[in-house]
């Protein structure tokens, strides 16, 4: 345990909590996960500060769980596995330190939303290659460090992308800058000098990036991130289409993707885009719903600064070569739902509520990664287990993210519940853990495993384990930053 | 330090006695010098035995042997760079050359699977046949198709197909002790389509802008992305070597060639044409490597430097299109047009106007096969400066800076006058940039000598003006001088090194050692 | 030339691995994309040309000594200049020469392999180069009305070489060729006492051997007035055109592969193509026709000093661009009903018989595999045989269809234009 009076030194008494409410605030989350207070919830400000605490921690054995979005939180990651934790609640720390746009970056805090980056970004012409309507208290470090699937796979090089180069403080103590970032010289210099943090890889022959994104926090504390930004179109057209036939949706969407024709692109079962759509969740969700196919995919063709409209016109006719080779209509409106209008949705954070609390107040995800050609097996394979628990199958969601410009697929299922509800409660954790298992057994890859189902999934793959221990022993050989987590 | 011959008789029983040798003959061919980096002897310390094993088990039971035996191992593909050498006694060399498959091309989900020794143009014309490509490694087609292999892996075709270090999905890794590691997907769910996680991704510890240059274990299979290509199945190439050409430029291809008036206009046109996402290919080649490519002889090749220099007006790029459709190529040529006006760029047409001439060039950068008339035939010898990547403005100013120090190595006539002028190109649109400076020299003495001092030079820029850790910077030494400056990344690099290799059984005098 | 003179080419090489491949810009796919059989069949590099220059150095560096292994790597190569030919499309050096060097040196400092020593020591009585052979050198002429040039003047001469002459099953085609020659009204005469061309033994390391038999014949042909020489051998072709003017006594006789002459023919309206041939084929180049074909390039020189590697007088490399590929071809496209298909290893990048450089002699289970893989790659084009213009690719070849099911056969170009003749 840290002395208060040690802790105060570092960062004052007014960011330290220990009220009984904010320790229950922070014990829990949306989650299964086995409720455990914290210590204390402290709001460091700056590097110096997170880096002291660290050292402390390790002194006196303490774990530490990293915080940059505010509640509510949902996988559990931000939840102490033992006891004795201080929280690091770095959403406090907003600063966004450069947008440049010759070099279609940004650079930023931990405690950014999606809303503040947006704004700021959008003054220099540029945009963000966002996940799917994230939530208003989002931080953008904590969603690119979680991997989460952004919705542009035009942009999306590479799972790890938007990410560019992190300023991270191990374990250990040491404060380290990855990719480009690392120097030579200050962030300062390096500007002075032309560079703009872009290359996420390196110093040499590692990418401590991708050690560091995906560890829930378990290697280390981020300061900061940049991260690749995209230009703002001069034109753009959205388009919805509509169809019971996943294959041949995905055929489209394939097809799209590999001519680089269209930016955003995702698709979404009926329930998801009623919940998203539904200006009235209780009185017109049902009823956007069954005026909508099974799924319907949408994409957004953009044109930019050389000759839009040709380039918008040209590009429209090649997408419509695609559709009708492959048998699909494309349509600007869908079951009362217009393009136009989904494009401005989701170039924002989800409005209040939370679109995936909206209907019953909880929602529990099942997300993984698969090949683009299994998602209908896997969605009949989805919807057996369901049935077979009793789960109203008509409430299930789905949202098919093609990622790393389509080489494969985030699969994500939505169980919305009311988590007062016992029955409710117990029945979705109960059929999370069977749908988990048995897709496991499927062969699809849960890369980002959360929750309670982390061992089972980690346990999968000993070796990888086994690495990562050992790469845990390098950058946190006290296990101070979220014990518990993961493998750890 | 000879292996005994228990230990010589244990490795034959993995591997067949047809596939080890420890003969002179064999040993002295694999410690012929490479051409790259070129030092003053002629032969490198030989391997203790080379051994060629054909499937991961293999390669495994040999790392593991070497552990037990306090034995080195040196895994190699196509053995091009220096890095594939011993620093000294008591290495094996593994030669992945019976490892040359291709394991799988996933169109739907556009991945590709490789062992070691399928090459780039081998890959590359699988993928073309099914209507993808792949990137090629800037050093030529001849080079491994394994996204982890080269020295960096950024190449001619970077700009709309990205890198090694962004392409690799799942791979295959057999640690320096021995144990096999499946990455990403293909560990948990034996499926080749992520290389990330559960969790971090491992990708972060195998490689960064560089590889590890052959001291971090053997990388036996990969999966790589692969890119669309909307060419034909078969590159329709004619002629009897060295001069091929297609019998006509496919529909739907151009290539450009243009000089600036200065390096910012240069930069603004390649941001330009980044964020218009018009071009399958950007590369800065200068005109000494124009004319190096073009050349089919040095004779030639002097006359040609001569005659582009007088025609070009400043840092060049050559820039390649590719329509998807007739309305694609069309406006994709439109836009170029116009950006090359905005940016005062002057098209030497010497290259472009010709069909044949034209064809050649662009199928020669497309399929990478002219490198090594670029960068070896001049001298057989090739060093200089590589730099790393961030924005395109920084790695270009970096090599100007350095290539003024290139220009006493050239007063002095210690290397060969073609010019200092930069090599850069774009990658992923722009997004990043990475630059060269071509050095050829013959190895002596005195000229060796003077690129140490040059290389000490280009560190004290690289390092004063805050250009990044450029891609020649391997080995301890060098990793101990710029690391101090650069987050101490190479303690990290040691951390990694030695919790991975305990035995210090995988040879990394060009990775990093763990020095007490 | 001596090896030593060769170092500069060795030296020039960076490893690239080139020489393992076809030239890249032609690669189609995954297979067929080796041009060295030498270490596509034993996978070290020493088997590589690469790696043979390697091992040059080490010799002139006296690291290495003329051991058994020595042997055994530089002589498990067909010389077939594969490596030589893909090394040329980017780089100016040598490599097939100096590579030939070291087995001069080899043999001139006393190591050999026995039976090459004794096919030279065959050679040196004037005895066959085909060992075992029960057959004399003129018999293939045996009732064919054509004269001696040995005995009387003659302005074009037929040379069968020792792979026709001592090999009955490939009497017929050196017949046709008279035939064919004399129904052109070729007043064509042969030797029935053919003397050796020598430039099998050149290649085998035997220099001083190949001088002496070229200056036996050129001594034999200047003193029949000999103008022209036409030749069905690739080897003999090479041997005359190419080593004999390298050596300096070529003088100014024009040198003819059988394709090349019988071409120049059908062109003229002197033969002409017209009974149906019904059958589809693919064609070999052989090395010695194709990419080793070309002519030789006298330069006398010396590098100029400096960085780059430029020569005074400037230095034409031989690139293999030059040799024989399209006469053949045009042959077998004028014979009607005959459909050419072919293979993706063609012309100067063409994958080798197996026979050449003393390998169907020192390693004839290497010659075999060699010629295995070639028939494999003919198959592949859908082809019902493989045409050639060479006695030895022809022997390498039809050794390995010997069990062949499937009636996959072998010809030479001139056989099939016999059966369109005559």
């Amino acid at each position: 345990m840290i002395e208060e009076t040690k802790l105060e030194k570092i960062v004052g008494k007014a960011n330290i909590d220990r009220k009984r409410t904010t320790l229950h605030e922070y014990s829990q989350d949306m989650s299964f996960i086995h409720p455990i207070r914290p210590e204390a919830v402290i709001k460091p400000q700056n590097t110096a500060e997170i880096q002291q605490l660290i050292n402390l921690a390790r002194q006196t054995g303490t774990p530490l769980i990293p915080i940059s979005s505010g509640s509510p939180h949902f996988r559990g990651d931000t939840v102490p596995s033992i006891g004795g934790a201080i929280i690091v609640d770095l959403s406090g720390m907003k600063k966004i330190f450069r947008v440049s746009r010759k070099h279609r970056v940004a650079m930023f805090e931990p405690g950014v939303t999606f809303e503040e980056l947006i704004k700021a970004v959008a003054k220099e012409g540029l945009r963000l290659n966002m996940p799917l309507l994230p939530r208003i208290s989002k931080s953008v470090v904590g969603s690119i460090l979680e991997r989460e699937p952004v919705i542009m796979p035009k942009y999306h090089w590479d799972i790890a992308d938007p990410l560019a180069c992190t300023e991270v403080i191990l374990g250990t103590g040491d404060v380290i800058r990855t990719g480009a970032a690392a120097g030579s010289g200050t962030i300062e210099e390096q500007w002075a000098a032309g560079g703009a943090q872009k290359e996420a890889a390196g110093p040499s022959s590692a990418s401590w990036y991708r050690v560091i994104q995906g560890s829930q926090g378990t290697m280390g504390i981020v300061t900061w991130i940049s991260a690749r930004c995209e230009i703002i179109p001069k034109l753009e057209e959205p388009f919805l289409v509509g169809s019971s036939k996943l294959d041949k949706i995905m055929d489209v969407v394939h097809w799209l993707i590999r001519r680089r024709l269209i930016n955003e692109c995702f698709v979404l079962n009926n329930v998801n885009l009623a919940s998203i759509m539904a200006k009235n969740v209780t009185r017109n969700k049902h009823q956007l719903q069954t005026g909508l196919p099974p799924f319907i995919l949408f994409f957004n063709i953009a044109a930019y600064d050389y000759f839009p409209e040709e380039r918008l016109n040209g590009q429209t006719k090649d997408m419509i070569e695609i559709m009708q080779q492959v048998g699909l209509d494309v349509v600007k409106t869908l079951g009362g739902i217009t393009a136009a209008e989904l494009l401005k949705t989701v170039q924002q954070p989800s409005t209040e509520p939370f679109w995936k609390l909206r209907e019953k107040g909880g929602c529990q995800d099942i997300f993984f990664l698969t090949l683009n050609d299994r998602l209908e097996e896997l969605v009949n394979t989805m919807y057996n287990l369901v049935s077979e628990s009793g789960y109203p199958t008509s409430d299930i969601g789905i949202y098919l993210q093609p990622i790393v410009q389509g080489v494969n697929c985030h699969f994500e299922f939505n169980l919305p519940y009311n988590p007062e509800n016992q029955e409710e409660y117990h029945q979705v954790r109960t059929l999370s853990e069977k749908i988990t298992k048995a897709l496991i057994n499927k062969g699809v890859f849960f890369s980002r495993p959360y929750g309670e189902q982390t061992r089972y999934i980690m346990n999968r793959d000993a070796a990888t384990v086994a690495a990562l221990k050992k790469v845990k022993a390098i950058v946190d050989p006290d296990n101070i930053m979220n014990p518990g987590k993961l493998c750890f | 330090m000879a292996l005994t011959k228990e230990q010589y008789a244990a490795f034959e029983d993995i591997v067949g006695s047809a596939y080890i040798s420890s003969d002179p003959v064999i040993m002295y061919s694999y410690s012929w010098r490479s051409g790259l980096y070129a030092g003053i002897d002629n032969f490198t310390p030989l391997f203790e035995a080379a051994l060629l094993p054909q499937t991961t088990e293999e390669v495994q039971a040999i790392v593991k042997l070497c552990n037990k035996y306090g034995l080195q191992f040196k895994a190699t593909s196509t053995n091009w760079g220096p890095y594939n050498d011993a620093a000294g006694p008591g290495v094996l060399k593994i030669d992945l050359r019976r490892m040359n498959r291709i394991i799988e091309i996933n169109e739907k989900n556009m991945y590709a699977v490789v062992e070691p020794y399928v090459i780039g143009a081998q890959l590359q014309a699988e993928c073309m046949k099914r209507g993808f490509n792949c990137n090629q490694n800037g050093a030529g087609t001849n080079c491994s198709a394994l996204p982890i292999a080269a020295h960096g892996g950024y190449g001619h075709l970077s700009q709309s197909g990205s890198y090694g270090e962004r392409n690799m999905l799942a791979l295959e890794w057999v640690t320096p002790d021995g144990e096999i590691i499946k990455l990403g997907s293909l560990g948990s769910a034996d499926e080749w389509f992520c290389g990330d996680g559960p969790g971090p991704s491992l990708r972060g510890i195998i490689r960064g802008n560089v590889t590890p240059l052959g001291g971090l274990g053997v990388f036996t299979k990969a999966a790589t992305k692969i890119y669309p290509w909307s060419g034909p199945a078969v590159f329709p190439i004619e002629g009897v070597s060295p001069h091929y050409a297609p019998s006509q430029i496919p529909p739907h291809f151009l290539i450009c060639f243009y000089s600036f008036p200065s390096l910012d206009m240069l930069d603004e046109a390649q941001r330009k044409i980044g964020e218009s996402e018009i071009a399958y290919e950007l590369m800065g080649f200068n005109a000494a490597m124009a004319a190096s490519n073009i050349a089919t002889s040095n004779e030639e090749m002097v006359k040609l430097f001569k005659e582009f220099s007088g025609m070009v007006q400043g840092p060049c790029c050559m820039i390649i299109i590719v329509g998807d459709s007739t309305r694609d190529f069309e406006y994709k040529t439109k836009v170029l047009k116009q950006i090359a006006e905005e940016t005062q760029g002057k098209s030497l047409d010497k290259i472009v106007e010709d069909p044949k001439v034209a064809g050649g060039c662009l199928w020669r950068w497309m399929r990478s096969t002219g490198s090594i008339r670029e960068v070896f035939r001049a001298t057989g010898c090739f060093g200089g400066e590589v730099g790393g990547t961030d924005t395109y403005r920084l790695m270009a100013d970096y090599i100007i800076e350095t290539g003024k120090c290139k220009d006493d190595l050239i007063k002095k006539q210690l290397v060969y006058n073609d010019g200092s002028s930069p090599f850069t190109q774009c990658i992923e649109h722009g997004h990043t940039g990475h630059g060269e400076l071509l050095i050829r020299y013959r190895p002596d003495a005195t000229t060796w000598n003077g690129l140490m001092e040059f290389m000490a030079k280009a560190n004290n820029i690289a390092i004063n003006g805050h250009f990044g850790v450029p891609g020649h910077v391997f080995s301890d030494a060098q990793h101990d001088i710029y690391g101090p400056h650069v987050s101490n990344y190479h303690l990290w690099l040691r951390r990694i090194k030695a919790s991975f290799d305990p035995n210090n059984a995988s040879e990394g005098s060009h990775y990093i050692t763990v020095k007490k | 030339m001596s090896l030593e003179e060769y170092k500069n080419d060795m030296q020039t090489c960076c490893r690239c691995s080139a020489c393992k491949f076809i030239p890249f810009e032609n690669v189609k796919g995954f297979d067929n994309v080796n041009v060295c059989p030498s270490i596509s069949r034993y996978d070290f590099h020493a088997y590589s040309g690469g790696g043979r220059l390697g091992i040059g150095m080490a010799l002139l560096e006296k690291r290495i000594d003329y051991t058994d292994k020595l042997l055994e790597v530089i002589y498990n190569c067909q010389m077939c200049g594969a490596c030589d030919t893909s090394c040329k499309y980017a780089m100016d050096m040598e490599v097939i020469e100096p590579i030939n060097e070291i087995r001069f040196a080899c043999v001139e400092s006393g190591h050999t392999l026995p039976i090459l020593d004794k096919m030279i020591a065959s050679l040196r009585a004037q005895g066959p180069m085909v060992l075992g052979t029960k057959v004399k050198r003129g018999e293939w002429a045996k009732g064919l009305k054509v004269k001696d040039y040995t005995k009387q003047k003659a302005e074009i001469i037929y040379h069968a070489g020792c792979r026709t002459c001592y090999d009955q099953s490939m009497w017929h085609t050196a017949q046709s060729v008279i035939k064919l020659m004399q129904k052109a009204d070729s007043d064509v005469a042969i030797a029935y006492e053919e003397s050796c061309c020598g430039g099998r033994a050149y290649q085998m390391g035997y220099r001083e051997v190949a001088l002496n038999q070229a200056q036996r014949n050129m001594d034999m042909m200047k003193k029949a007035g000999v103008k022209t020489l036409v030749t069905g051998c690739a080897e003999c072709y090479y041997a005359f055109k190419v080593l004999y003017d390298k050596f300096e006594g070529k003088g100014d006789i024009e040198v003819l592969h059988t394709s090349e002459y019988f071409n120049r023919l059908i062109k003229k309206g002197s033969l002409k193509p017209q009974k149906k041939v019904n059958l589809s084929v693919t064609y070999h180049d052989p090395c010695h026709l194709g990419r080793q074909g070309e002519p030789y390039i006298h330069w006398n020189g010396k590098r100029i000093p400096g960085q780059i590697i430029l020569f005074d007088p400037p230095k034409e490399f031989r690139r293999g661009t030059y040799g024989v590929y399209q006469p053949p071809r045009d042959i077998l496209e004028s014979i009607p009903g005959l459909k050419l298909i072919e293979m993706d290893r063609t012309k100067e990048y063409a994958w080798c018989c197996g026979a050449g450089g003393g390998v169907s002699e020192t390693n004839p289970e290497f010659a075999r595999w060699t010629a295995n893989e070639r028939i494999k790659e003919a198959k592949r084009t859908g082809a019902e045989a493989i045409v050639t213009g060479c006695p030895g690719c022809e022997t390498s070849f039809n050794a390995a269809i010997k069990e062949d099911v499937n009636g996959f056969k072998v010809f030479d170009v001139v056989e099939l234009l016999a059966k369109t003749i005559f």
